[in-house]
């Protein structure tokens, strides 16, 4: 998986507000290489910025102003509840949540942005904050490495990583809380922070198989429906609707909306359609 | 094997038809398969019906079993008994009205094999069915007047008993078949025996005197001239001579006679009475075993002479009727109104009340043999009674019922069992359908 997604990268699609410095083109002006503008020389200003050969042709102190680059503490947060373990035989869903987590974390971490992650399900909740240490990637390898399970809500669970994060990756079905989640995360966005949206849907919930003649939810095994040639028909029209609504919203929010479907494309190929810019940099 | 009500028997072969059937009859759900989206399929029915072969043929055995045998319970099978051509109905008075008891036993015995029914009555009435020749011998009067009803209605609940082990029963009644044991009930309960009754009359105690006639003065619209009419006692030149009118000297000289008996029965009755201070109503009047129980207004009381002999009483113990010997005869008072209303004077108590009062002296009283046309009519005609015509009993003994139910009990609790230790569970495959809309 990591050789998967190397070379392939992954700038931050707005100028950060972050002021470490790093990789990132900052919203922030200092004296980097990339000149913006000169100023007049004022008081207070560092000495260092003065442009001395300008000085010494003109006779005139001008300072150099330029963007700072600076780094995108990024935190990938992945549902783990049981609708992730779907196919109940292969557990495709989680395994490409999985996957894609652990690439993603590669992908930022080797640009030198510290990695965190969230797994949230029904077993329990595992948070690590974002870190640069190389051995953050194993760490979260390790924290996926586990069956999903139960419900959980998290939207709760997502205002503890806005603060600590500039980049926010959701790995998920949406299945849960989502109209919460999207709440929670409008100031995230509006903030300045980057979101992007994935939505793993399995290839059996686009096309239910037509033989199975009673379907329950996992996640709340009270709840039984007959899949009847009829009902398959507006079921399939439903979840269309649904999907594209959800889509709508994420994007009318500001984030990276992407559907994935297990094993429908190689993973180097989803982690590009993920990480690949919408639209150009905005301030 | 005969049922006595056959209905619950076909009625459980039905139902068992019906538990078969649903037996056959599966409803259930598939199997379930998890879908995450499921929350998108619209509401809709999941439970497939469809006929099947059986499973679980023990536990249908068991349970078709236990209803056919609370069926068979409840249609109260009997074992058939063997069927006799005749089975004789013996009705033995032994009452006081019997002259010669000893003598109405052998006639008894006489009829009665082995198989035959007894039943003594006096006023009450009790059936023997064992050992009836031995039994015949050990029948003792009581002293108790008799009562046919209470015997009759003993004969036809052993008919309803015997309709299935004889052809035809043959009912006979010894007894000096006297009015007295007759009485309103008696015509319509012998009504209700479906065949001819052999009627075997002994002496009665109070033949001695052999029967009577009556010489009624009074007129032909008078209570007692009917009463005394319709007991066919009436006649010119006999014993007992009963007048309505106040006494003449030709009455007074008659009743000294040898032999005659003068009932003096007026409006103001004559001899040892006084009008009471205040006249009051006695509800019956009684004379030997008979009662006449009608509201009777009470204006005479009785003041007894020395040889008054009370013959007849109200119910609260005063004299209604006394008689005393004149010369060679007799003269009886009698205070008791007839009544000049409704329908009494014709009903059988005030007739049999009257012709004990109306009876000679130093007799037993008594009200004599029924009358001709009574016996005919109790006698019957036509074929011996046909056991099938005698409706069963309601509460015929059936000793397999109380079986047959415990083990039907047995069966349903091996039902209960193993329908909970079998692992069939009812509520397999039927969990609640809902949850939220999407």
């Amino acid at each position: 998986m990591l050789d998967a997604v190397r070379g392939i990268g992954w700038p931050a699609r707005h100028r950060a507000r972050t002021t470490l410095a790093g990789p990132h083109q900052s919203a922030a002006r200092g004296g980097a290489a990339e000149l913006v503008e000169y100023r007049p020389y004022r008081q207070g200003d560092e000495t260092s910025r003065i442009d001395w050969k300008l000085l010494a042709r003109t006779n005139r102190v001008y300072t150099r102003v330029s963007f700072d680059h600076t780094i995108l503490p990024t935190t990938l947060v992945v549902d783990a509840t049981a609708s992730m373990a779907f196919p109940v035989e292969t557990h495709s869903k989680w395994r490409l949540a999985r996957v894609l987590a652990v690439g993603l974390a590669a992908l930022a971490r080797d640009r030198g942005d510290p990695v965190g992650l969230l797994v949230a399900g029904g077993l329990g909740v595992v948070h690590i904050r974002p870190r640069t240490r190389r051995t953050i990637v194993g760490l979260m390898t390790d924290a996926l490495d586990r069956a999903p399970a139960g419900q959980r809500a998290l939207a709760p669970l997502l205002q503890q990583v806005t603060g600590t994060s500039a980049r926010i990756v959701v790995l998920s079905d949406f299945l849960g809380d989502s109209d919460a989640m999207r709440e929670v995360l409008r100031t995230f966005v509006l903030s300045g922070g980057e979101l992007f949206v994935v939505h793993i849907v399995a290839a059996e919930e686009l096309d239910p198989d037509p033989g199975r003649q009673l379907l329950v939810d996992p996640e709340a095994p009270g709840f039984r429906r007959p899949l009847t040639t009829k009902s398959r028909s507006e079921y399939l029209r439903r979840f269309g609707d649904w999907r594209a609504t959800l889509a709508r919203d994420w994007r009318h929010l500001g984030a990276s909306y992407s559907m994935v479907v297990p094993e429908t494309e190689p993973v180097r190929q989803t982690v590009r359609r993920i990480v690949a810019p919408a639209a150009g940099l905005s301030h | 094997m005969v049922l006595l009500s056959p209905v619950y028997f076909y009625l459980a072969i039905a139902v068992s038809a019906l538990v078969v059937g649903l037996h056959c009859i599966v409803a259930r759900q598939p199997a379930s398969s998890p879908l995450p989206t499921v929350r998108f399929v619209p509401r809709g029915s999941v439970r497939i019906t469809r006929l099947a072969r059986p499973e679980d043929l023990l536990l249908l055995l068991v349970r078709v079993a236990a209803i056919m045998l609370t069926g068979l319970a409840f249609a109260r099978p009997m074992v058939a008994p063997v069927r006799r051509p005749m089975i004789r109905v013996v009705l033995l008075d032994q009452s006081a009205a019997v002259r010669d008891p000893a003598g109405a036993s052998d006639s008894a015995k006489a009829l009665l094999r082995d198989g035959d029914l007894l039943i003594p009555f006096d006023t009450a009435a009790r059936l023997i069915q064992q050992s009836v020749s031995d039994s015949v011998a050990e029948v003792k009067s009581r002293g108790l007047p008799a009562r046919l009803s209470a015997a009759m209605i003993q004969a036809l609940r052993a008919g309803s008993a015997l309709r299935l082990r004889a052809d035809s029963l043959e009912l006979v009644i010894i007894s000096p078949l006297e009015a007295s044991a007759i009485d309103g009930a008696t015509e319509s309960i012998r009504a209700l025996w479906p065949g001819r009754i052999r009627l075997v009359t002994v002496a009665a105690a109070s033949d001695s005197a052999g029967r009577f006639t009556v010489e009624v003065q009074a007129p032909d619209d008078d209570g007692v001239w009917l009463a005394v009419s319709l007991a066919g006692l009436r006649g010119d030149g006999g014993a007992v001579r009963v007048i309505r009118h106040p006494v003449t000297p030709a009455d007074s000289s008659w009743a000294i006679g040898a032999g005659h008996t003068l009932v003096r029965w007026g409006e103001v009755p004559e001899g040892s009475w006084r009008a009471r201070l205040v006249p009051d109503t006695a509800g019956a009047v009684i004379a030997a075993d008979q009662a006449l129980v009608y509201p009777m207004n009470r204006k005479w009381q009785a003041n007894p002479a020395a040889g008054d002999r009370i013959v007849a009483r109200w119910v609260d113990g005063e004299p209604a009727a006394m008689e005393r010997d004149v010369g060679a005869g007799c003269i009886r008072d009698v205070s008791i109104p007839v009544p000049q209303v409704g329908d009494v004077v014709l009903r059988l108590p005030f007739r049999h009340l009257v012709t004990v009062l109306a009876s000679p002296c130093h007799i037993p009283l008594s009200v004599g043999p029924v009358s001709s046309d009574l016996r005919s009519r109790l006698e019957g005609s036509g074929p011996l009674a046909a056991g099938r015509d005698f409706a069963p009993m309601e509460r015929q003994a059936t000793p397999l019922v109380k079986w047959l139910l415990i083990a039907a009990l047995g069966l349903l609790l091996l039902e209960h069992r193993l329908r909970r230790g079998g692992g069939v569970n009812p509520s397999d495959g039927l969990p609640e359908i809902g949850g939220s809309t999407q």
